[in-house]
């Protein structure tokens, strides 16, 4: 039986008097590349903020690999194993390509100020890994984000280079868990296809489990083991694509008690 | 036919030229100024720090001049404050109004344990790290509370925690733990500590006064902490502070504990201010409270430096502190600031305006100007013009002719004060011919009030230029704070 | 216990609160449009007090005034009033407009310098010793008479005048922000700028009338302050400015009645700091109060925490 990754039990989170999210329950197993759709304002973005620790639940339970993350600070749960991009970019721009993603490292590494200015054997052989471990997860895209771009400061990035640096940087934490929060909003039709692609080659030659919140139809069938559809912060529907896509619930959550009615 | 690779002309298959050149598009200066920019960009920056050392070095052997020297003393003091404080605020982006507590802090301390004060004169080499060790845990302790603030709020708990400790010691000749003991003496309250011990190492004592040897001692602890910052840039709590910087949620997701970082980056600036303290305390042999606070104008000035030099940048840190405190070391002696004064308002015009028929104008306009007023003025009212010019010599009797020096010049030099700075801000106003044909009684009127009030009162005018450096350099330059404007490519 | 000392320290409390409240509601007005501290806020009290010592002057000075207490304070007010307004908005037009999308740190180190400036200037103009409102001269019942309370404590008609002063300030500052449409706009604009350009607010004028009414109440304090307390300085807005500053704060800044409410709290904390302990302690107090209120309630006692949208 695999193993339920990621878990989450009952949550709830409100902000003021507007409930977010309600009574969620949703799981990820090891190895899935699972969606979440639903219309804007559905609570999508919340969910990725509740499990990386950005905001805490109210109510309810969220477990990975068997242990809770409720009370874990935000760069604890992504040590634990669990990466995330942002729907607004989030990069650091003044740094170089590699910088970034080198920087992400930082989490599963440890020479200290003291080691780094005495510049130990052993600091300097593990800024060589951090090098070498940016180097190849930057090679996952293709010669795109190789070569002279390593020292190319961020901002000099295409918007779609952008989006393949974030997450670049996100697998450089060596998770197990990968959150994408629309990885391909404002893509090009060429460029989408590649990122469904690609995210299916992170989870068969990177591992990882995948978490993704798409509006992009196509992608979603394309790359799903499984969609799960929120509306309201409320799990409207969950199974395979073809199950969720035509469920009355979800046409009418995207489009409208009419076309809900004349499905 | 092949393509050579060594041809620079040549197609690079596989490179996007628009991003290869992406260097090209940076915002530059034209002009003599870009040329040396972009030479001096060229340099790598190690070269430009030793440069620096060797040059810092050889300086006390070329002048005997004991002013020179304690000039340069203190501009390597606010080296160090501008090295600590980049860590704070230009490594983590923590705004640290209170940061010159900490140099005080650490100067009291010195100056408490080595020192007739207390009958303790422990070793040199014994209480530098203790007081730097207690100055990095008060950093921590003031940092602690403040660690999920945003930056506005840490600025205001850390001013007035400056403020607070300047009050505290200014007061500290009769302080009772809350009136259950008796009150004791602790700080000597405003006449601080004097006769404080000079540095002794292994029997070799500094001599009182000799700042030349503080000078070195000053020097080699700057260059190690310049070492040491250039060797953590390149690593990897380098890149996390960074990445602080940059976007602290994004760092925070990506691995990094912000809020540790944070402290500790608060903690090294305190430290660093912590070591220039004891030098401070020691060179100077006394210690007190009100060089401390706000008004003295010690965090403001080295405000301007970080941001002059660019926070974030180590060469900034060196240019910066080099720039600003010799300016104000000119500014302090009336004679030469008045040269310097007229020398920098040339080379702004010279600088901005254009073309140089225009240029020409405004200069023969204003000194035309001058001439006319002061023929008027002195045929009307004599008393106006037999004033004293603050300098001598040639410029001073030139200046005699043109500018108006009344004899009893303070209420009128203060009423012009106020015409200038609503004048010049008018200036900013107008634009074109307008613009330029304004600027000749403005400089005009920039000269009279320079002469007669601000040249006079060395002391203010120097706090007044900073305020003044502060406002027009973050204008300017709003990305300001890290050096180099970005053209986007969206 | 000794109630003439509670009772004292209870009057100077309040009306050296009231002074910070006035301050404080300039500060949170500001913040609340621009996320700016207005560091130099403080300096435009110092100006205001430095303006109703002059109009003092023009009127015969303190021994020898030419018009009525009452007709002299109304001119102080105004002129104050009317002159640190102007100088609000003047900071604001040159040394803040530039910076509004500037990364944040921008403005508040352009404050900073601002603040400096304007501090060195007054220095340099009207020189750096202190000087005095001298309002025991006035020869006027406002300037020695007080009301006396229980326990043989008094009240002076200045501090009385000071209370009420500021009772009516922001009385009609809260006023003005429910009822005009101008006010409407303020509060609009402070909750969500691009919103409110979008709905037709013009966002620039609402700055400027933020900054002229915030500043035109700064410099009513230093007014206020001067008749009782006599004292104006070059530096006397550094000072009172910070402790307005964390009124301002630990009310909850962006919030009007927190202000007022930041003001009183701190203004009693001093007082009876100063009292019971020491002057010395009485700073050591209030920076207490402001890292309880920061690790407690993060935005203020009457504050509301601000979502930061991920």
């Amino acid at each position: 039986m695999t193993e339920k990754l990621l878990d989450l039990r009952g949550v709830s989170k409100s902000f003021g008097g507007l409930r977010v999210i309600s009574q969620l329950d949703l799981h990820v197993d090891e190895g899935e590349i699972v969606s979440v759709i639903g219309p804007n304002g559905a609570g999508k973005t919340t969910l990725f903020n509740l499990v990386t620790g950005v905001y805490a639940p109210d109510e309810g339970d969220i477990v990975f690999e068997g242990g809770t993350l409720l009370g874990l600070d935000p760069h604890e749960i992504t040590t634990r194993g669990i990466a995330r991009t942002f729907q607004t970019l989030r990069l650091f721009l003044n740094m170089t390509v590699k910088e970034n993603v080198m920087a992400a490292a930082y989490g599963h590494t440890r020479a200290g100020i003291l080691r780094s200015v005495l510049r130990t054997p052993g600091m300097r052989r593990e800024e060589q890994a951090i090098a070498q471990l940016a180097e190849q997860r930057l090679s996952f895209f293709g010669q795109r984000l190789m070569g002279y771009r390593w020292d190319q400061p961020a901002f000099s990035l295409s918007y779609a280079n952008r989006r393949r640096l974030e997450i670049a940087r996100a697998t450089a934490t060596n998770p197990r868990l990968l959150l994408l929060d629309e990885p391909a909003a404002g893509m090009n039709p060429v460029e989408t296809h590649e990122i469904a692609e690609l995210i299916g080659r992170l989870r068969d030659e990177g591992g990882y489990t995948i978490l993704v919140i798409e509006h992009d139809m196509h992608v979603v069938e394309g790359i799903s083991d499984r969609v799960v559809a929120l509306d309201h912060g409320v799990k409207i529907a969950e199974g395979s694509f073809e199950r969720v896509a035509t469920d009355p619930r979800v046409v009418e959550a995207y489009l409208g008690t009419k076309a809900a009615a004349s499905k | 036919m092949a393509t050579d690779p060594t041809d620079p002309n040549a197609p690079r298959v596989g490179v996007d030229e628009w991003v290869a050149s992406h260097e090209q598009r940076r915002v530059r200066r034209t002009g003599l100024l870009g040329v040396v920019e972009r030479e001096l960009e060229r340099v790598p920056s190690p070269a430009f720090y030793l440069a620096f050392g060797v040059a810092a070095a050889i300086l006390p052997a070329l002048t005997s001049n004991g002013y020179v020297i304690k000039v340069g003393l203190d501009t390597l003091l606010y080296m160090l404050l501008a090295l600590g404080l980049n860590i704070t605020v230009g490594y983590a982006g923590l705004l640290d109004l209170g940061y010159v507590a900490f140099y005080g802090f650490a100067a009291y301390g010195y100056a408490m344990l080595a020192s007739p004060k207390f009958g303790l004169h422990w070793a040199t080499v014994g209480v530098i790290p203790l007081v730097v060790l207690a100055t990095v845990i008060l950093g921590f302790l003031v940092a602690l509370p403040s660690r999920r603030l945003v930056g506005d709020y840490l600025a205001i708990v850390t001013l007035f925690f400056g403020e607070l400790f300047a009050t505290v010691y200014q007061n500290g000749e009769h302080m009772s733990l809350l009136g259950f003991t008796k009150a004791k003496d602790v700080t000597g309250g405003p006449n601080g500590i004097p006769n404080i011990d000079q540095f002794h190492v292994f029997g070799a004592r500094i001599g009182t006064l000799n700042y030349t040897a503080y000078y070195y001692v000053a020097l080699i602890f700057f260059m190690v902490l310049l070492l040491a910052m250039y060797l953590v840039d390149r690593s990897r709590t380098g890149r996390a502070w960074k990445s602080l910087r940059e976007d602290p949620l994004a760092a925070e997701l990506m691995g990094i504990p912000v809020n540790r970082l944070k402290l500790v980056a608060f903690a090294c600036g305190a430290g660093i201010a912590g070591l220039a303290g004891t030098v401070f305390a020691a060179a100077n042999t006394a210690v007190f409270a009100s060089e401390f606070d706000f008004t003295s104008g010690l965090l403001i000035i080295v405000y301007a430096m970080l941001i002059l030099g660019g926070a974030g940048s180590l060469g900034g840190v060196i240019l910066g502190a080099l720039v600003v405190n010799v300016s104000l070391e000119v500014l302090r002696t009336p004679g030469h600031a008045t040269w310097v004064f007229y020398v920098l308002i040339a080379g702004t015009l010279v600088a901005r305006v254009r073309p140089w028929r225009w240029l020409a104008l405004v200069i023969a306009g204003t000194a035309g100007f001058g001439f006319v007023v002061h023929a008027i003025v002195s045929a009307a009212w004599p008393r106006g013009v037999h004033g004293q010019a603050p300098v001598g010599g040639v410029l001073g009797s030139g200046l005699g002719h043109w500018v108006i020096l009344p004899s009893n010049p303070m209420t009128i030099g203060n009423v012009a004060f106020v015409f200038l700075v609503l004048a010049v801000l008018a200036l900013t106003l107008l634009r074109g011919w307008a613009q330029r044909l304004a600027m000749i009684p403005t400089l005009y009127l920039a000269a009279f009030v320079w002469e007669n009030r601000l040249a006079v009162e060395p002391s203010v005018t120097r706090l007044i230029l900073v305020g003044v450096i502060l406002i027009v350099l973050m204008n300017a330059r709003p990305q300001g704070l890290l050096g180099t404007s970005r053209v986007e490519i969206v | 216990m000794n109630w003439n000392l509670f009772l004292t320290e209870l009057v100077a409390g309040i009306s050296h609160g009231s002074v910070y409240a006035l301050i404080a509601l300039g500060y949170s007005m500001v913040y609340g449009i621009l996320k700016l501290l207005n560091f130099a806020h403080g300096d435009v009290y110092m100006v205001g007090s430095f303006i109703g010592f002059g109009i003092i002057g023009v009127f015969g000075g303190a021994t020898n005034l030419s018009v009525s207490v009452w007709v002299l304070l109304f001119l102080m007010l105004l002129g104050a009033m009317l002159g640190g307004g102007l100088l609000g908005v003047m900071i604001e037009r040159f040394a803040y407009r530039r910076l509004r999308n500037a990364p944040r740190i921008a403005p508040l180190i352009t404050a900073l310098g601002v603040s400096f400036f304007l501090e060195n200037a007054a220095q340099l103009v009207l020189g750096a010793q202190y000087q005095s409102y001298n309002s025991f001269s006035w020869k006027s019942p406002i300037a020695l008479d007080h009301f006396t309370l229980p326990a043989h404590a008094v009240i002076s008609y200045a501090e009385v005048i000071i209370i009420v002063g500021t009772i009516v300030l922001v009385v009609g500052l809260t006023l003005f922000v429910q009822r005009t449409q101008l006010g409407k706009a303020m509060r609009a604009t402070s909750f969500d700028r691009e919103a409110a350009a979008m709905m037709g607010i013009d966002v620039d004028n609402v700055i400027v009338a933020t900054f002229f009414i915030g500043s035109a109440l700064a410099g009513a304090a230093g007014v206020l302050n001067g008749i009782e307390y006599q004292q104006v300085w070059p530096y006397m807005g550094f000072t009172a400015g910070l402790y307005a500053f964390i009124a301002a704060v630990v009310g909850g800044i962006g919030n009007l009645p927190g202000a007022v409410l930041g003001g009183l709290t701190i203004g009693l904390a001093q007082a009876f700091s100063i009292g019971y302990i020491s002057s010395t302690f009485s700073d050591a107090v209030v920076f207490a109060i402001l890292i309880a209120v920061m690790i407690v309630r993060p935005s203020g006692l009457l504050g509301r925490a601000a979502v930061q949208k991920v």
